[in-house]
């Protein structure tokens, strides 16, 4: 009796450890996915929180004094007293990067990790492009005050971040991909921070 | 809330809210300080000072608990941002506190930046540790030690001006 359990659980052995591998696979892949979206999150909403706070995009306004939350960007009367945006910043940022980390989980690795590439290049590219119009305007002797649009600071970020994704190695695309992660959020409270040195320098 | 009110003033409810998050910071300031320890001197001696003898908890037991005190933390410091736009951030301007307003602005931009890498810090921590990952995780945590410092140390100096025992 123990013999034919013996054998018969010899004989399952092959069946079984193609079930746990097949269950690893499945939970490795999920993991892997997770760490797809989560490093997607990260990077997105360092880049998005930092548009819409300097854009200031909110998704709503919030009114503590009178508790009243209103759609979009609404600074309200003067009697409403102080509008709250951040709340509206940090949930439409959050919205936003789960989309794009949930898109990520579907596209190819190789694909995606050129595209990161792309979106923090020209995140790095378009406020260093916006600062140097800004120089240049001050120092130009001739009118360069169209170099201070937003958009036209655009144009040269757009073409350097293509550039810039079209030229790299994809082995370079691979090992910068998780560098963004860092790279981004610093960035972003480079350009937050120095938004409030009128704070500092009065 | 309204029962609630009924027992206690409104004050003592918020400056009860505001120590709940004081001590909840103590404990993840706790945390992310020894797993940042942890990681930037991961070799055990058995000799040596105490610096060198210093042995903590493995550093990947700290991360679902940074995790769960990082997240009620941030939403306990969005509610409580509340009274403080209203009633703190006015007269501190009207005191003329500018680096203390400067500096509790950049705090939300801080804590934000935080919660944005929560996710990936909570997967790059998760056994068995990726070799892959771990320039990335030691990097991430010491960005998550410092989001909670400078929350911290300037939450402090928040509260100084209006606050519990100000």
């Amino acid at each position: 009796m123990t013999q034919a359990l013996d054998m018969d659980q010899r004989i399952s052995q092959p069946g079984r450890s193609h079930v746990m591998e097949a269950a690893t696979s499945r939970s490795t892949t999920r993991a892997s996915q997770f760490g797809t979206f989560a490093i997607t999150f990260g990077i997105a909403f360092a880049i998005l929180y930092t548009l819409f706070e300097r854009q200031n995009w909110p998704l709503f306004t919030y009114h503590p004094a009178i508790n009243r939350l209103d759609f979009w960007k609404y600074p309200g009367a003067a009697e409403d007293g102080p509008p709250m945006f951040w709340y509206g910043w940090v949930v439409l940022s959050a919205a936003c990067s789960a989309v794009l980390g949930w898109i990520a989980t579907m596209v190819s690795v190789r694909w995606l990790q050129r595209a990161t590439t792309f979106c923090c290049v020209m995140a790095a590219l378009w406020p260093a492009f916006f600062a140097l119009a800004g120089v240049i305007d001050e120092r130009a002797s001739f009118n360069a005050e169209f170099l201070r649009s937003v958009w036209v600071s655009g144009i040269p970020a757009l073409v350097g971040a293509a550039a810039v994704s079209y030229f790299v190695s994809s082995r370079w695309a691979q090992r910068a991909w998780t560098g963004w992660l860092l790279f981004m959020p610093i960035g972003g409270l480079v350009i937050l921070g120095y938004s409030l040195n009128t704070y500092f320098l009065r | 809330m309204d029962i609630l009110f009924g027992t206690i003033s409104v004050p003592t409810f918020w400056k009860i809210l505001l120590f709940v998050h004081f001590a909840l910071a103590i404990v993840l300031l706790a945390a992310v300080t020894l797993q940042a320890v942890a990681i930037l001197m991961p070799v055990r001696q058995a000799a040596g000072n105490f610096i060198n003898r210093f042995s903590p908890v493995p550093a990947a037991s700290y991360a679902t608990l940074i995790v769960l005190l990082y997240l009620p933390q941030a939403l306990m410091g969005a509610w409580i941002y509340v009274k403080y736009r209203t009633y703190v951030r006015i007269p501190m301007e009207g005191f003329r506190h500018w680096w203390t307003v400067g500096s509790f602005e950049f705090k939300e931009h801080v804590v934000t930046m935080g919660l944005a890498l929560l996710p990936a810090y909570w997967y790059f921590w998760q056994q068995p540790l990726s070799e892959e990952h771990a320039v990335a995780r030691k990097w991430v945590t010491i960005f998550l030690a410092f989001t909670v410092w400078y929350s911290f140390v300037v939450g402090h100096v928040a509260n100084d001006f209006r606050g519990v025992g100000s």
